[in-house]
């Protein structure tokens, strides 16, 4: 209790540090809103409830996009929750547009801005042909990547043109705002001239993760990712980024690729997809065992049972219904 | 050479012919019984006036030189019959010269072979003249009979109507069985009471004016196909059209216009043939005695009169009824160009918003809806037609609404606002579709739960142009009591492109059980599929939110099912009993998904306004919250760093003091007497 780190920081910026009181002050925000409901069973009651969600990764649910970016906890839980609701999508093997996915946000997030999800969808299909179908599991890497780390995003983006532009005068840039994430038209033909050094680049970023205590992907990592190439473009890098497990692995969010199709709610499925009609009922009874979400970050919990079930992709026509 | 032939007719014609220097003599004997000449001539008189007793006397000399015989008559024919000729049937086939006959005031030359009316110049005094059965091919010759009254020239091969100038007396003109095609150089025939042109080439009929005695006129067996002027003839009595091209009313309406006509004949015409031929004739033309040679009775006329008002009332009822179809046309091509104005001044708002930095070159559109000036070579065009044709209508509304039978129409967002009105319960009970184009989906569903009370039984909805481009949206129709189709157009609502939207739809409606989406049926493996996709946010969005959140979006009303719902969470599904479970199921098929809804943007920028207040006090509070907490916290550290001083000096302080026994008991019993 008495670490000397704990001490050397001032108490406000400590509380800051670890988000607390951003979670205080949407408390008790909450509280001000619903104070006629939420008076009728005990203000306690909802402080638990409200910090149990919390930890549940539930909090986010409807809320509004300011809410939902303000810390990377949030974050965290946002692409959980996506990834819960929506595997199934991806597991009909569906192939989306940008915007369908935006959509699909959207139900989670009312106001979701679209600008992520363009990002987003940039990184999938290299800056190339916006309107092209993305794979569930593509785009929700990417969209991981994008939305966890945006500001990180931004600072790199902004280091690569100056590096574009420092180091290879021959380069056509159109230009671009401010905001740094724009199209970059490079000289084709010069293909070993493009993108930037790796090893340069990864001086640049070493330097911005340092500056940036708050929401960078670790450093150690980032290195694997840049010593493979000698060169890289701003896109490649960022769908390495986002192809790589151990990055995901300690975002903490997702599962593993091979395993994002599968997970506990497996079982709830085959239970819906047997009882014709009213399916979100019965789940209540059987709730228990999935209500207790696993506690962030907890990925090991996901325990296929596909070796005792196997669901083909459509069985539409082997399920039973008795109705 | 002098030939004579005896006739039995009362002419002797001795024709001499011989070259030009002598004298051709023709000598003609008149019958004695010729037929007196009737005063009033009828066009059948004319036509079998002569019999054909007259006979022919002729005297040919051929001769080598064409020359005009010369016509003689002996003096006692002259004397007994000094006014009138007959040259029937004489094989002419020119006019002779006729000679000393200036008294002559009949002639007739009917059946020969003349072809030129010549060598009559001289006979100032003619009246009648008949040219019947010749060839002649020209009217001429005529300019100096002025006190003709008849004039026969039917059946020859005149072309053209010519060269009458000067008969201004003329009685009857007959030119039947000619090639003539047009009336032309009659309008001043001022006496001229019969005139036949029956069996030529007519096709119309004009160029009347003048004939101010015309009584009866011929055109039968032509071409005719309109008729005008006729109302110029202030006396005709009697028209035979028969065997014409006349197909309407209309192209031979003048007749109507006629005060004079009582006779009129159009058999033989395509106008016959028609159902309404004969009302319509009776109706417009009241004068008439005789139609087609029948006498009109007045059963016929009080016949003709009811079918000719039921007609008016059809044709009024139709062109009533195109008009309100034109102005049908015209509001939902306002509406359509009011809305393509709308998104596109909402595109270029939007895009604005996105780029900050790059602005559209031309001037951004005002986005008041009164005044939008978007470039004007796009809405020129569509403004210079539209206002042409709205001259005609005097208001043009910028929204429609249409209630037909069991659809009710809703174009442009003012429409909206008809459903306040008060609709008789039968009219609302009807409606069973109800089709929305150019409207806003978010304007949409502000009206929504009106709908659900005004026109409970509205089970198919359309959506055209509405704008729809989120899932979310859908959501917003399960406020609804039952909806069995779903038809949204794609044109205007770029939601369809969506892959999964069919089965977000089924989802989220999936307590309505929809019948039909978009015209195609909706199949069990559809329900599934949609359960598949988006069962688990279904579960998310019910089981796993905090209860205080479920409250605040579900609100009070459905609090109650849904504390119902929690509390049987713990049972275990085999022993709830079915009455429950039925209950449950429609409970739980309603509230599983009840927390997704859908509020319209502006709704949520205003309440997430409204929130900023709150937000802002939370803040503050939570910082007076924590500035307490820290200063305590300091001051407890603060006491934790001195207080091992602190505790030092104390016990320091104390061993101090009793470190003289004696001195310190001495101290101890001062201060309890000092208490005292």
């Amino acid at each position: 209790m008495l670490s000397p780190e704990r001490l050397a920081l001032p108490d406000y910026e400590y509380l800051a540090q670890r988000h607390v009181l951003t979670y205080m002050e949407d408390a008790v925000c909450q509280l001000l809103e619903n104070k006629e409901d939420i008076s009728q069973y005990g203000i306690a009651r909802f402080f638990t409830e409200y910090f149990n969600s919390v930890c549940q990764g539930t909090h986010i649910l409807f809320r509004e996009f300011s809410f939902i970016q303000a810390t990377p906890h949030n974050r965290a839980s946002f692409l959980r929750a996506f990834w819960r609701c929506f595997r199934t999508v991806g597991k009909n093997g569906d192939l989306l547009t940008m915007k369908e996915y935006h959509c699909l946000l959207q139900l989670l997030c009312p106001d979701f801005p679209l600008e992520l999800t363009q990002k987003a969808a940039r990184i999938v299909l290299m800056d190339d042909a916006m309107d092209c179908l993305m794979s569930f599991s593509d785009f929700l890497f990417a969209f991981q990547i994008q939305f966890y780390y945006s500001e990180f995003l931004d600072s790199v983006a902004a280091i690569y043109q100056d590096l574009l532009s420092g180091k290879n005068p021959n380069t056509v840039i159109v230009p671009t705002s401010s905001s740094g994430q724009h199209r970059q038209r490079q000289v084709l033909g010069e293909a070993s001239m493009e993108g930037v050094e790796a090893s340069l680049f990864y001086q640049c970023l070493e330097n911005l993760c340092d500056r940036h205590k708050y929401s960078c992907p670790p450093p150690a990592l980032v290195k694997e990712v840049l010593s493979n190439v000698q060169r890289l473009t701003f896109y490649g890098f960022l769908v390495a980024l986002s192809k790589h497990h151990g990055i995901n692995q300690a975002l903490g969010a997702l599962p593993d690729k091979g395993d994002l199709m599968h997970g506990p709610s497996l079982d709830e499925e085959l239970e819906r997809l047997l009882v014709p009609r009213s399916p979100g009922l019965i789940q209540l009874g059987h709730a228990s065992p999935e209500a207790s979400w696993p506690a962030f970050p907890d990925p090991s919990r996901l325990a296929p049972l596909e070796a005792l079930h196997h669901i083909p992709e459509n069985d539409g026509s082997t399920e039973e219904t008795d109705d | 050479m002098d030939c004579q032939t005896e006739v039995n007719c009362g002419l002797h014609l001795v024709i001499q012919t011989s070259s030009l220097p002598e004298k051709n003599k023709v000598e003609f004997k008149l019958n004695k019984d010729t037929p007196s000449f009737p005063g009033r001539l009828l066009q059948h008189d004319l036509e079998r006036n002569y019999s054909s007793r007259q006979g022919d006397h002729i005297n040919l000399v051929s001769s080598s030189m064409p020359s005009f015989p010369i016509l003689q008559r002996s003096s006692e024919e002259k004397i007994l019959y000094s006014d009138r000729l007959t040259l029937e049937r004489q094989k002419l086939t020119v006019c002779p010269i006729i000679d000393g006959e200036e008294h002559l005031r009949l002639l007739n030359f009917q059946h020969n072979f003349i072809t030129r009316i010549q060598n009559i110049s001289n006979l100032q005094r003619l009246i009648f003249l008949d040219l019947y059965d010749n060839q002649i091919e020209e009217i001429s010759g005529l300019s100096t009979l002025r006190s003709l009254r008849v004039l026969l020239l039917g059946k020859n091969r005149i072309k053209k109507i010519s060269n009458l100038e000067n008969l201004k007396s003329l009685d009857v003109l007959d030119l039947h069985g000619n090639q003539i095609t047009k009336i032309e150089n009659v309008n001043h025939l001022c006496d001229l009471r019969v005139l036949n042109l029956a069996r030529n080439l007519l096709s119309h009929v004009d160029n009347l004016n003048g004939l101010d005695s015309l009584t009866e006129l011929n055109l039968r067996h032509n071409q005719i196909t309109f008729v005008r002027d006729v109302d110029n003839l202030p006396c005709l009595q009697r028209l035979f059209l028969s065997f014409n091209n006349i197909s309407s009313f209309d192209n031979v309406s003048c007749l109507a216009d006629s005060t004079s006509l009582s006779d009129i004949t159009f058999d033989g015409n395509p106008i016959a043939q028609e159902s309404w031929y004969k009302h319509t004739i009776l109706q417009n033309m009241m004068q008439l005695r005789q139609l087609d040679m029948k006498r009109i009775t007045e059963e016929e006329r009080r016949m003709a009169s009811i079918l000719a008002k039921k007609e008016e009332e059809k044709k009024r009822e139709n062109q009533k009824q195109s008009l309100l179809k034109e102005k049908k046309r015209l509001t939902i091509n306002n509406v359509a160009r009011k809305w393509d104005l709308q998104q596109r001044v909402a595109n270029i708002v939007t895009a604005q918003d996105r780029k900050d930095s790059d602005s559209p070159s031309q001037d951004p559109c005002q986005i008041d809806g009164s005044h939008i000036s978007a470039s004007p070579e796009e809405t020129g065009s569509l403004d210079s037609g539209l206002t042409s044709a709205l001259q005609g209508l005097s208001v043009i509304d910028s929204h429609l609404v249409e209630l037909d039978g069991d659809t009710l129409s809703l174009y442009g967002s003012g429409a909206l606002e008809s459903l306040d009105r008060n609709w008789s319960a039968q009219t609302a009970g009807m409606v069973t579709t109800v089709s929305f184009t150019f409207i806003e989906f978010d304007e949409i569903v502000q009206v929504l739960p009106k709908l659900k009370i005004k026109f409970p039984n509205s089970l198919h909805l359309k959506f055209r142009e509405t704008n729809l481009v989120m899932l979310q949206q859908f959501n917003a129709l399960a406020q609804l009591r039952r909806i069995d189709q779903l038809t949204i157009d794609p044109q205007g609502n770029p939601v369809v492109n969506f892959t999964l939207w069919k089965y977000y739809v089924l989802f989220r409606l999936s307590h309505f059980s929809m019948q039909k989406i978009n015209g195609t049926e909706v199949t069990q493996n559809d329900m599934i599929m949609a359960e598949r996709l988006f069962g688990i946010l279904a579960h998310v969005a019910s089981s796993e939110l905090p209860q205080y959140r479920l409250i605040s979006i579900l609100g009070d009303a459905r609090k109650k099912q849904f504390r119902y719902l929690l509390e049987t969470k713990g049972k275990k599904p085999g022993i709830v009993n079915e009455e429950n479970n039925d209950s449950k199921r429609l409970i739980g098929e309603n509230t599983n998904r009840a927390t997704l809804n859908y509020t319209t943007r502006d709704f949520y920028n205003e309440r997430l306004e409204e929130i900023k207040e709150k937000k802002k006090f939370c803040k503050m509070y939570i910082e007076d919250l924590v500035k307490e907490a820290t200063e305590i916290n300091m001051k407890n550290e603060a006491l934790q760093k001195l207080w091992p001083q602190m505790f030092i000096e104390l016990v320091r302080d104390a061993v101090i003091e009793i470190r003289n026994k004696n001195s310190y008991m001495k101290l101890c019993l001062q201060q309890i007497t000092d208490q005292k």
